[in-house]
Formats: structure tokens, sequence, C-alpha cells
């Protein structure tokens, strides 16, 4: 496949002492979350008295987050473990794009242009896809979905366009 | 006796016609998605949370409860017929399940797990009819610092019985505790990490997170391997469902032992389901005169893991309903289920709301029964539906995703959010974390805060009130011998191995 990055290539960008890449760069990772709670997380009120106040508590997970974070980091480098797995992009990318475009759509177009629209979208993301067949499911899985629910279970939503309504 | 008194309470709410109906369209759907590999039980429980909303709350956790061990069901289905696990706790039963139906033994292979599953049902809504009374008595006796402890103990079970690293388990349990504080801090109100995204204010809901780390990551997952995910069917077919008087004689005890690690396994925080079918299928192949026959169609290797599934699919709503803790993923999103109607988890439960906790009890005998009577016959179509080809059932769970999750607050961001959790798994996948202890964590907790802190507010700031209150003492004690258990070399490898097993 050719959207597959080569291993090699991952690999090369760590240096020789990590012998685990995988567990490294998911260590470091983690710190890099925990960090970034931290900073999040700066602004408010610490202890005060023996009260807690609204950031000890995610001040102390995140503290207690680096410190695993680093140890997982510290196992890549002493130990020898698995390379980083290889990633696709084709299946991420068109899946998180189908799910964006239907939180984009669904207020202004509606429950049917959406999900048809974002049905295709998540088939591009499959190299197997045969487009007569997705379309024909994509119209009937939409015409099952704006029966099922709006009308049996009685959740409110939009479903055409707002253009069209108005 | 009020333990009749009370189970028959609960079957006279679960025999209404409505709560009949609740509980055969979840044993039905239970069994669907069991059936379908590719999905699993938490991303449907978190897919079908909305569907229940508009439903009076008992009916809807008969529904829940029902599609958590339909699934069981269904996942042993496939498991047998195409060597295809539809569910991570049927794994295992593939190993043997499989090759008794290659011996052309399909039909007593089903038959024993289903009979396996239904024993297992029977005993499992017993226990927990018997555990709950006396189980809610010392829940009372809880003080926040004994509560604390206790979910201590749970994430440690959760990280002992989690496949893989112990410091892994942990770091995704802890990267959970940090999730679950996003959003307004309980006490003072202040918004915590929300970065004034007003959708984040009541924090990241666990249903977007779960449908995301489960459902969305799991579809990407699937998507790498690609062609690989073309099933060959073999078209089996299936001749006589009796087992012979033998395979009845052989499968006993291990219905009878997969039974009761099974319970025992469900009870347990961190437990749950997978880890109880993996357990009851080592120890048969332990106990057994010839181990060899393991992985050549011995029927013991499908009664076994069935039983203990389903037991513990079962027995995890005890400390749900007792304690309002929620042992599991599943039994997570389920007290998510609660809040939605207004119902807080917890020892109050049972006593206000006895129609909810014994109909939901009784709902599961009933939904077991239903099961065996329906399954049996429909097994050629659920069969049929492994036909469809991944490439149109994926984006059919996307849609279905982000419908479900948009209607649960009508907000596009809980979508995008489900989505770069969707991200976020796909890479905790890829450096093999587990995703489950992160759930737990994200669930378990705000619980744990509000604990401790009401915990060091009566102790006025003293942390030894964790030590000093004996019945704190001793969960934390065993906590930390779990702990240390699950790192010593000898029970590693050990713990290690029975993973081993499940995957070759």
């Amino acid at each position: 496949m050719s959207d597959t990055p080569s291993q090699a290539q991952v690999k090369s960008i760590l240096p020789k002492w990590v012998r685990g890449p995988q567990d490294f760069v998911g260590g470091i990772a983690l710190m890099a979350i925990a960090v970034f709670a931290l900073w999040a997380s700066s602004d408010l009120q610490g202890m005060h008295g023996f009260s807690f106040g609204a950031g000890t508590a995610p001040r102390m997970f995140a503290v207690l987050l680096l410190l695993l974070g680093a140890a997982i980091a510290l196992t890549g480098i002493l130990n020898e473990g698995p390379p980083i797995a290889a990633y696709s992009w084709r299946g991420p990318f068109f899946v998180a794009l189908s799910i964006l475009f239907f939180a984009l759509a669904i207020r202004p177009l509606g429950l049917v242009v959406s999900a048809f629209s974002s049905f295709l979208i998540a088939a591009l993301g499959s190299h197997e896809t045969k487009w007569l067949e997705a379309i024909i499911v994509g119209a009937c899985l939409t015409l099952g979905c704006a029966l099922l629910f709006p009308y049996v279970l009685g959740l409110p939503m939009p479903m055409f366009p707002r253009f069209l309504i108005q | 006796m009020e333990l009749f008194a009370n189970l028959a309470h609960g079957f006279a709410v679960a025999f209404s016609p409505m709560n009949l109906l609740m509980c055969l369209i979840g044993a039905l759907v239970g069994t669907l998605v069991g059936v379908l590999p590719g999905i699993g039980t938490i991303a449907t429980v978190a897919m079908l949370l909305p569907i229940t909303f508009g439903l009076p709350p008992v009916g809807a956790l008969i529904m829940l409860a029902g599609i958590y061990y339909g699934a069981q069901y269904g996942g042993s289905t496939t498991s047998i017929l195409v060597n295809i696990p539809g569910e991570a706790t049927s794994v295992v039963t593939a190993l043997d399940g499989f090759q008794m139906a290659k011996q052309g033994r399909a039909g007593p292979a089903l038959a024993i797990a289903a009979i396996g599953s239904f024993f297992a049902g029977c005993v499992a809504t017993v226990l927990i009819a018997v555990l709950g009374a006396p189980l809610t008595k010392l829940a009372l006796a809880f003080g926040p610092a004994e509560y604390f402890s206790l979910m201590v103990l749970g994430l440690i079970f959760a990280v002992v019985l989690a496949k893989g690293s112990v410091l892994k388990a942990i770091a995704m349990i802890v990267f959970g505790l940090l999730l679950s504080m996003v959003g307004s801090d309980i006490e003072t109100g202040a918004s915590r990490m929300a970065f004034n995204i007003p959708e984040l204010a009541d924090g990241l809901g666990f249903a977007t997170v779960a449908m995301g780390v489960f459902g969305f990551a799991e579809i990407i997952r699937n998507l790498d391997a690609g062609s690989e995910m073309n099933r060959d069917l073999v078209q089996q077919k299936i001749t006589g469902l009796m087992p012979t008087r033998k395979d009845i004689a052989d499968s006993t005890p291990a219905i009878l032992r997969g039974t009761v690690l099974g319970s025992i396994l469900g009870i347990l925080p961190g437990g749950g389901a997978v880890i109880a079918s993996f357990a009851a299928y080592t120890l048969e192949k332990k106990l057994a005169k010839n181990p060899s026959r393991f992985g050549r169609g011995a029927i013991e290797g499908v009664a076994a893991p069935e039983s203990a599934n389903n037991a513990a699919a079962q027995t995890s709503f005890i400390p749900l309903l007792t304690l309002g803790i929620p042992p599991n993923a599943v039994m997570a999103l389920m007290v998510g289920a609660m809040t939605i109607h207004g119902i807080v988890p917890g020892p109050q439960v049972m006593q206000k709301q006895p129609d909810l906790v014994w109909g939901m009890i009784a709902s599961m005998w009933i939904g077991n029964l239903m099961l065996i009577i329906i399954n049996l016959p429909l097994v050629g179509i659920w069969v049929r539906l492994l036909r469809v080809p991944y490439r149109l059932m994926f984006p059919s769970i996307v849609i279905f995703c982000s419908i479900g999750i948009y209607s649960v607050n009508n907000a596009p961001v809980d979508v995008i959010l489900a989505g770069v959790f969707g991200l976020v798994g796909y890479w905790l996948i890829k450096h093999d974390f587990e995703p489950a202890p992160l759930l737990l964590g994200m669930v378990l907790g705000p619980l744990m805060e509000e604990n401790l802190r009401r915990a060091l507010l009566i102790s006025r700031g003293d942390w030894s009130v964790f030590i000093s209150r004996p019945l704190s003492a001793v969960l934390l004690a065993i906590a930390g011998g779990l702990l240390l258990l699950a790192v010593l070399p000898a029970l590693r490898a050990k713990r290690d191995e029975v993973f081993v097993e499940s995957e070759s």
C-alpha cells in the first residue's frame, strides 16, 4: 500500500539509544499532555488551608501523569521494544473529515444532506469502495435515519437545509 | 422472605408488555452487535444512549442491560460458525468452537454455548438478588474515606487485569482522571481547563469520549487492515443441535466452574466479561486430564468461557447497583444512562427505586430465556449478516454514531470532540495503550475527587484518615498487595501467559 509510511523512515528520526520507540514516543506524548494540563490549570486556585482548591486535583493528576509518562519513556530507552507501528493516512483522514463535515453541516443543512454526504466522504476512506453500491446504501441509510431519529424516537433534529425551508 | 418478595416485585415490573418489549429489543440488538465484528459493546451502548432518552427509566435500563448480555450470546455464534469473534469476550470460544464446527459438530457447540450462557445467567441473576441487600447495608457504613479507597482498589484491579504493561495501564487511568477534571469544579464552580468553550463547561461527556475511543478509533483501525477484513465464509451446514450425552457430561463441570469464575471476576471492579472468558478457558485447560484436546474441538473449551462471560456480564451490575461504582466501561455508560434519567447510582437506589433495580434484575433472567429461544433458530440469519462487506458497514457506523452523539445534547461540538477522541484512540492503539482503563478513570474521576476532598475536609487535612479508618485501611492494603503482585515477575509471567493464549 502506498499510503503507509515506511517504518525505517520513522525510525531514522529517533536516535539510536531509543530501543523501544513505541514506548518512548508514547511516554513523551503523555508528558506533553500532562504539561499542557498543568499550564491549562495554572490559573486555578490551589490549596487553601487544608481544603482543596479548584486546581488542586487537576494539578495532582497532571503531575502524576507527567511522572508516569517519564517512566514509560524511560522503559523505551532501557528496554528493547517494538518499533512505531505503521500509520495509514487514508482511513483516519476521511473518517475524521466525514465526522467534521457532519458536525458542521447538521445545523445549517439538516439531517438528510449531511448524513448522505458524510456517508460518501467516509466511504472514501476505503479503497475497496464501489460507488454505485455506496450511493444506494447511503441513500437507504439516510432514509432510515431520517425516519428513525426524529419520528420513531422523537429527537428534535433539522431535516432539510435551512434555505429550502425559509 | 424479603428476597422472594423483591424478586416477585421485580418480575411483576419486568413482565409488563412495555418492559418485555424493551428487553426483547435490547437482547436482539445486543445479539446483532455481538455478531458483527468491528463494533463493540461499549460503542453500541454509547450509540444507543440517546435512543433511550424518550423511554421511562426502567425500560431504558432494561434495554441497555439486554444489549450488554445479548452481545455475549451473539459473539459466540460467529466465533463457532465462522471463526470470527464478534466480541472480545468470545475470542477464546473460537479456539475450540470453530474446530468443532469444522468437524461437523457446530450444532452441539452452539447448543452448549447457549445452555452454558443461560445457566450462568440464571445463577448470576440469583446472585445479584442475594448479594444486593447486604452489600447495600455495607455501603451505607461507608464514609468518604472508604469510598475513595474502594475506588482506588477498583482502579488497581483494572490495572492488574488489563492487558500488557502495568505502567501503561496506570498511565491510562491517570489520563482518564485528568480528562474528567475538565469542566466546572463541583465545589467552587470554577471553570477548569475548559478554554471558555461553553460546551466544555459541563465537562467532557463520557459517551462522547467512549464513542470516539471505542467506536471511531476501532473503525479507523479496521480500515488499516484493509483487504484482510474480507471474510471468507465457510458455509457450514448445521445438522442436529442436540448435544450427545457425552457432550453434556463433559461440559457440565466446565459450565459450573465457568459460572463461578465469571461471577467472581464480574463483581471485582476492573474485571468484566473479557477477562472472565480468558480465565475460564485457561482454568479448564489446566484441569483437563488431556490438555492437548484443547484447540482441537474440546467442548469444555466452548462451555466454560461462554458461561463465564455471561455470568461476568451480569454480576458486574452488583457494584453498580449497591455501591454506585461502575466496575467497567459498559457499567460506566449505564451510570450515564441513570444520571440522564435523574437517578444517582448508589446504595440509596435499592431503597428508593425498587421498581428499577428489581425490575432490571428480573428482566435479565427473562432476557436470557428469550435469547436461548430466539437465537438458535435465528443462527442462519446472523451468519448471513456477516456477508455485509465492511466497506459498506463502516460508513454506516460512522453516520449512526455521529447522529447519536449529536442527539445527546444537540451539540455539533460533541461530534467534533468524538472525532478528535477517535484519532486519540487510534494513536493509543498504535502505541499499545489500552483504552478501557482510560474510560474507567474518566468515570471514577469526579467521584474520587469529591470523596477525597470530603474525607480531607472532615479529617481537617489529615491524610492519615485513609489508614486510620479500618475499612479504608483494609481496602488500601488489598490494593497495594495487588499492585505488588502484578509487578512481581512470577505472577507477571503467568498473567502474560493468559493473554498470549487468547491471541494465538
